[in-house]
This record gives C-alpha cells, sequence and structure tokens, in this order.
C-alpha cells in the first residue's frame, strides 16, 4: 500500500477490509460452525499436534484452491491443476534423492511449475484460445508428461525432508500463513493491482494503461507454482510420487474457489474466500470420516452441501457474492 | 456418405470463401484429409472396415455432443456426462423389464432417468442460479455415489436383445449405431435450426439478459437444454453398453472431454450463443481418428497423452479463436 500511506487511508483500511468480506461473511459462519462440530467430534483438534495434523490434510487442497482463485479473478481457469499437481509430486520424487539434492529438486519443481503456467497462460491470452479449452488439452500434456517421468508409482523423498513437512511440525500451517501473506504483499505490487482491473473490465483495464495480457500471463505462471507446491507437498506426505495423485484436485480447486465466492467471470471474489472454501470443503471430508459415513454418503452429502452453500444465497433472496 | 450431405444441404456454398470460413466445414475438411493422408501413409487404414469402426466409435461421442452442443450454445457446460453415461450404462440391467422379451422397456425407463438427473441440473442452474459448471459437477459427484450404492463397484452384463441389436447389428454393411446417430443428427439440426425453440437456445447464449426481456422464458428454456444433454448422454450410455456387453463404473468417464473437444473443434464458441451441431459431427469423427492414429504409433501412454493433447491444441489454433475484443 505505498501509494495510499498516511493517517486517513490507514484509518480506512479494516473498514474496507470488513467491506471485501460482505459476500463471504455466511460462508465464514459455516465454516466456524464445521470446524466447531469438527473439533467437538475430535478433541485432539485442539492441540499443536492436532491443528498440524489437520492444516497437512487441508494445505495442498488450499493452495489449489488458491492457485484455481487466481485464476478466475483474471477471468480464466485451469482444468489442469490435477495433472500440473501430479507433475510436481512426480519430479520431486524423481529428482530430491538424485544428485540435485533436495535444494535442486525443489527448484526443478518450481521452475517447471512457472513455466507451464507462463506457456499456458501465453497461450491463452495471447493466441486467444478459450482458456477452459487449452487447460483441458494442457492436462493431457502434463499428466502424459508426469507418466513419462514415472510411469508408476514410485521414487522417493528424502525422510527428513518429510518429516519436515508432513511430520509432527506444524510446518504446513506456517507455510500456508506465509502464502497467504505473499499473496497480500503481490496485491500490493503493480501486476497484482492489476490482476482485478484485468478481469473485471480488460478492455477499460487496457485502455487504462493496465498490462492485461502480462498480468495474465503472470496470474497463469503463479498459478502453476502454486499447484506443483501442492503436489511437492503431497509427495512428501506419501514419501514418494505417484502419476495421477493429482487427478482430483482440479475439480475440488473450482468448487472450493465458487464457495468462496470467486466469481467465474472474474475480478469478482477474495483470496480469503477461496481459502475459507477450501477448509470447508477438508473439514467436511474429515467430519464425514469421523462420523463413519460410507463413502456413497460423502459423495451424495458433497454434492448437496456445494449445490446447497452456492444456491443458499439466492434461496434467500440476499444478492450473492458475485 | 450422409454427413457430407447434411453438410451441404445446410450450409448452401453461396461463395467459395465464406465457405471457407465456415468452422463446421472447415473441420469435415480436416477429417477427409487426416483420412487421406493416413490411408496412404498406412495400408489398412482407409479400409472399409477401419473407417467403419472408426465411424461407430464415434457415434458414441456424436451423441453424448449433442447435449454437450445444445448445453454449450445456450451459454452453460455440462460436466457430468460422463457420469450419466456410467449411469446409464450400468443402470440398464437393474432397471425393471415387466417381462419385455425385446428389452425396450428398461432402455426407456433408463432414458427417462436420465433426462430426469439432466433436468436436474437444469433446475439447479435456472432457479437455483448454480454455476453450470458448480451443478453438473456436484452432479456428477452425486452421481458416483449413487452409483457405489447400486454397482458396487463390480461391472454388470446385459443380454438386452434391443441393445444387443444398436450394439452390434449391420444392416447393409453400415453399423447399426450409425444410423441411430445419423437419424438423432438430423433431428438435433432440425430443433436447433428450424424451430423457435432452437432460436431461443442461441438467444439464451447470446444475451441471456436481452432474450428474457424480449420474452424468452429462459428458465423453461434452460432446463429443456439441460434435460436434452441428460437424455442424449443417456443414449450414448445404453448404446455403449450395446456395443460393449458390459458396463462398468468409470465407463462414461472419457467423454466427458471428448465431448467438449468435439464440441469446441467443430467451432462452437465454449462462450455460447453461436455454433452448430454440424461442427460437432466431424469435431467427433476427428476426435476418433486422431485417438486411432495415436493408438498405431506405438507409444507409452505418456507420449500417446501428450501427442493428444498437443493435436488438440493445434487444430483448436484452426476452429477454436476468440474474436479479438479491444
Amino acid at each position: 500500500m505505498s501509494v495510499t500511506s498516511g493517517p486517513a487511508s490507514r484509518r480506512l483500511y479494516w473498514p474496507a477490509q470488513m467491506q471485501r468480506n460482505r459476500g463471504v461473511r455466511g460462508l465464514f459462519v459455516v465454516v466456524a460452525l464445521f470446524v466447531a462440530l469438527y473439533a467437538y467430534l475430535f478433541p485432539g483438534l485442539l492441540t499443536v499436534g492436532g491443528v498440524s495434523k489437520f492444516a497437512q490434510s487441508w494445505f495442498p487442497l488450499a493452495l489449489v484452491s488458491m492457485s484455481q482463485a487466481l485464476l478466475m479473478l483474471t477471468g480464466g481457469i485451469s482444468l489442469s491443476i490435477g495433472a500440473t499437481v501430479s507433475l510436481g509430486a512426480v519430479i520431486a520424487a524423481t529428482t530430491m534423492t538424485g544428485p540435485l539434492g533436495v535444494v535442486g529438486g525443489l527448484a526443478v519443481v518450481m521452475i517447471a511449475g512457472l513455466a507451464i503456467g507462463a506457456i499456458t497462460g501465453v497461450i491463452v491470452v495471447r493466441l486467444r484460445l478459450p482458456a477452459i479449452v487449452v487447460t483441458l488439452a494442457a492436462s493431457f500434456i502434463i499428466g502424459g508428461a508426469a507418466l513419462l517421468i514415472l510411469p508408476r508409482p514410485g521414487g522417493a523423498i528424502p525422510t527428513w525432508f518429510s518429516d519436515l513437512l508432513a511430520g509432527n511440525t506444524p510446518a504446513a500451517l506456517i507455510l500456508l500463513i506465509v502464502t497467504a501473506l505473499l499473496w497480500k504483499v503481490y496485491l500490493a505490487t503493480p501486476l497484482g493491482l492489476s490482476l482485478y482491473a484485468a478481469g473485471e473490465n480488460p478492455v477499460g483495464a487496457y485502455r487504462g494503461g493496465v498490462p492485461v495480457d502480462i498480468a495474465r500471463i503472470a496470474a497463469y505462471a503463479i498459478s502453476g507454482l502454486l499447484a506443483v507446491g501442492a503436489g511437492l507437498f503431497v509427495a512428501a506426505q506419501t514419501g514418494s510420487g505417484d502419476p495421477v495423485i493429482g487427478t482430483a484436485f482440479t475439480l475440488n480447486s473450482i468448487a472450493a474457489a465458487v464457495l468462496g465466492g470467486v466469481g467465474f467471470l472474474g475480478g469478482r471474489g477474495t483470496m480469503r474466500g477461496a481459502i475459507a472454501g477450501s477448509l470447508l470443503l477438508s473439514v467436511m471430508i474429515n467430519v464425514m470420516f469421523f462420523l463413519g459415513f460410507p463413502p456413497v454418503a460423502q459423495y451424495v452429502a458433497q454434492g448437496l452441501i456445494i449445490i446447497g452453500a452456492v444456491a443458499l444465497p439466492e434461496i434467500t433472496g440476499r444478492r450473492g457474492p458475485r | 456418405m450422409s454427413i457430407a450431405e447434411s453438410e451441404t444441404t445446410r450450409f448452401p456454398p453461396r461463395r467459395i470463401g465464406s465457405l471457407l470460413k465456415n468452422r463446421a466445414f472447415l473441420t469435415f475438411l480436416i477429417v477427409v484429409l487426416v483420412w487421406i493422408v493416413a490411408g496412404f501413409a498406412k495400408p489398412g487404414f482407409g479400409s472399409f472396415g477401419h473407417l467403419r469402426y472408426l465411424l461407430e466409435l464415434a457415434a458414441v461421442i456424436g451423441l453424448v455432443a449433442i447435449g454437450q452442443t445444445f448445453v454449450v450454445i445456450s451459454g452453460g457446460i455440462d460436466l457430468s456426462v460422463g457420469a450419466i453415461v456410467t449411469v446409464s450404462a450400468v443402470g440398464v440391467p437393474l432397471a425393471a423389464d415387466l417381462g419385455d422379451p425385446t428389452g425396450t422397456v428398461p432402455v426407456l425407463i433408463i432414458l427417462a432417468a436420465a433426462t430426469g438427473i439432466g433436468f436436474l441440473n437444469g433446475l439447479g442452474v435456472a432457479l437455483l442460479r448454480v454455476h453450470p459448471m458448480i451443478m453438473t459437477l456436484a452432479m456428477a459427484t452425486f452421481l458416483q455415489g449413487v452409483l457405489i450404492l447400486v454397482a458396487g463397484g463390480s461391472a454388470v452384463s446385459t443380454q438386452n436383445p434391443l441393445l444387443h441389436w444398436f450394439g452390434n447389428a449391420r444392416p447393409l454393411g453400415v453399423p447399426a449405431a450409425v444410423y441411430l446417430w445419423v437419424v438423432v443428427s438430423a433431428l438435433t439440426l432440425l430443433v436447433l435450426h428450424a424451430t423457435p425453440f432452437g432460436a431461443r437456445i442461441f438467444a439464451l447464449g447470446a444475451n441471456p439478459l436481452a432474450s428474457a426481456l424480449s420474452g424468452v422464458n429462459t428458465r423453461r428454456t434452460t432446463m429443456a437444454v439441460y434435460a436434452i444433454g441428460g437424455l442424449s448422454a443417456g443414449l450414448a450410455g445404453v448404446l455403449l453398453l450395446g456395443m460393449n456387453g458390459q458396463g462398468y463404473v468409470g465407463i462414461g468417464d472419457p467423454y466427458l472431454l471428448a465431448s467438449i473437444a468435439a464440441v469446441v473443434l467443430g467451432g462452437t464458441s465454449i462462450l455460447g450463443g453461436s455454433g452448430t451441431y454440424a461442427g460437432t459431427i466431424p469435431g467427433a469423427i476427428l476426435l476418433v481418428t486422431i485417438t486411432a492414429l495415436i493408438t498405431v504409433v506405438n507409444a507409452s501412454p505418456g507420449w500417446r497423452s501428450i501427442l493428444f493433447g498437443s493435436l488438440i491444441l493445434a487444430l483448436l489454433l484452426f476452429s477454436g479463436r476468440e474474436a479479438r475484443n479491444r
């Protein structure tokens, strides 16, 4: 907020932030209720270990939800997030025990994510192809690459690295907070500021001198980075790589973002909403598991809750977060 | 070739220039070119038996893509078609046959059920105003649960005579499935381009607010469009069961992406409001052809997947570009 520093803007900061919560307040209440229910069912949640464990099961979904929400804010969407997660996992599992070591492996994973995202972004933005179809085709290419790197589940993550990320440490929670703070920082940069403008009204933003194309391509690149990050974490959790482990993340990321009030047309929604949406999904799955729901009921309930949560603002007559 | 005929009657070639700008025709041209090249490059590819087989496979994708075309033109998207295909394929042996020796009754029950599922999608999109992607996605999740409930994860087989005939009979040397596809396609083109209902779908996709203000019942149209989506996916599902002889959980999964790809390759705008099923037909054939060619190239699953994605991406450059918006 370098441009608008001063006593007045500082006084306005928190009211403005509260104002931005308007559309997702109902969601926050629902999330709080679910977390309370989960804590009641599983009292161990309220210890450091319990929170760490829960954060570990939530972290990958939170990352892919941010990855999806970021694109949806610019008016895009990605159906290749699941494949990108898988690719991140297999690259991590094949490089980290090799000559590159953990640091080298980390670098390769991050570069791959940024590059894949940027290439997808250039194709969508510069060649003017519809994002949904490009990322659909990209999901085949990226998924194929993951299969080439590791045809069947295997590879390994060094044990100390697995323990650091997914052992008895609150690493996942800390990483999530750091990621959220980095998002705040990004929003304050020129590219971050362009993000909402490019999604809300691309033509107007372009005419107003906003670097629309660059902002959108950057969004795709960052989205790719977040997705491979989720893959890296999943690999650390399981201690190995699996070329199809990310498949379910594509649809869950869209569901979480939409639950969080992020609109499909761009420019509408907040990252905190998307993170809350992913928290709701993750707690829901855990609660149903604890209540001993059979898988059938889990699928059925998941479908109904997603529709209900999105439709509720319409039914009650309030205008939705869109 | 019946497809070629419907192509030219639908789009009378007034000028060569306008014909070359017609995406449906362009996609058709690409199919013909690929067939000719592949026929020369690989002996056996161009044989009648092989092309007939390709058309038979394309028929299933083409049927699923009918509903997808309707939904996409109306400005939505249906991500539940794969699940509906699976439900219909697995559901037929479970439906009561009421002592009907031809096996028509269970098929009709399943088709009605599939239409009902599509109608529920429409209900959510039109009345609850849930975004189509979320509504149909949640429906797919829901159906996945129902499937495990009814099928328990095991494969089901059928001796349904009607489906067996549609899946295997070849009157005059052409598969019955292809006849079915041709008839349903003609019906689709008629509904889409020559009825008030079809015009309403295009209006809805181009500008929902304007069409509502000019008297289109957008809710009813939306529900009808999604119901058609369910029906066509159900039709594809029972046909698939007839061809395979058995149904299993996951049998319909590939048809979700295939249907969307066929629609977009055929030049229908994913944003809604413009397009034609006449383009989706060659789009479906093109998809099957690409898959067949990739299978011929003896590559690992990874390379096959990469080739498939790259080819779709390359074809999109010809047929899927959006208009410049500034």
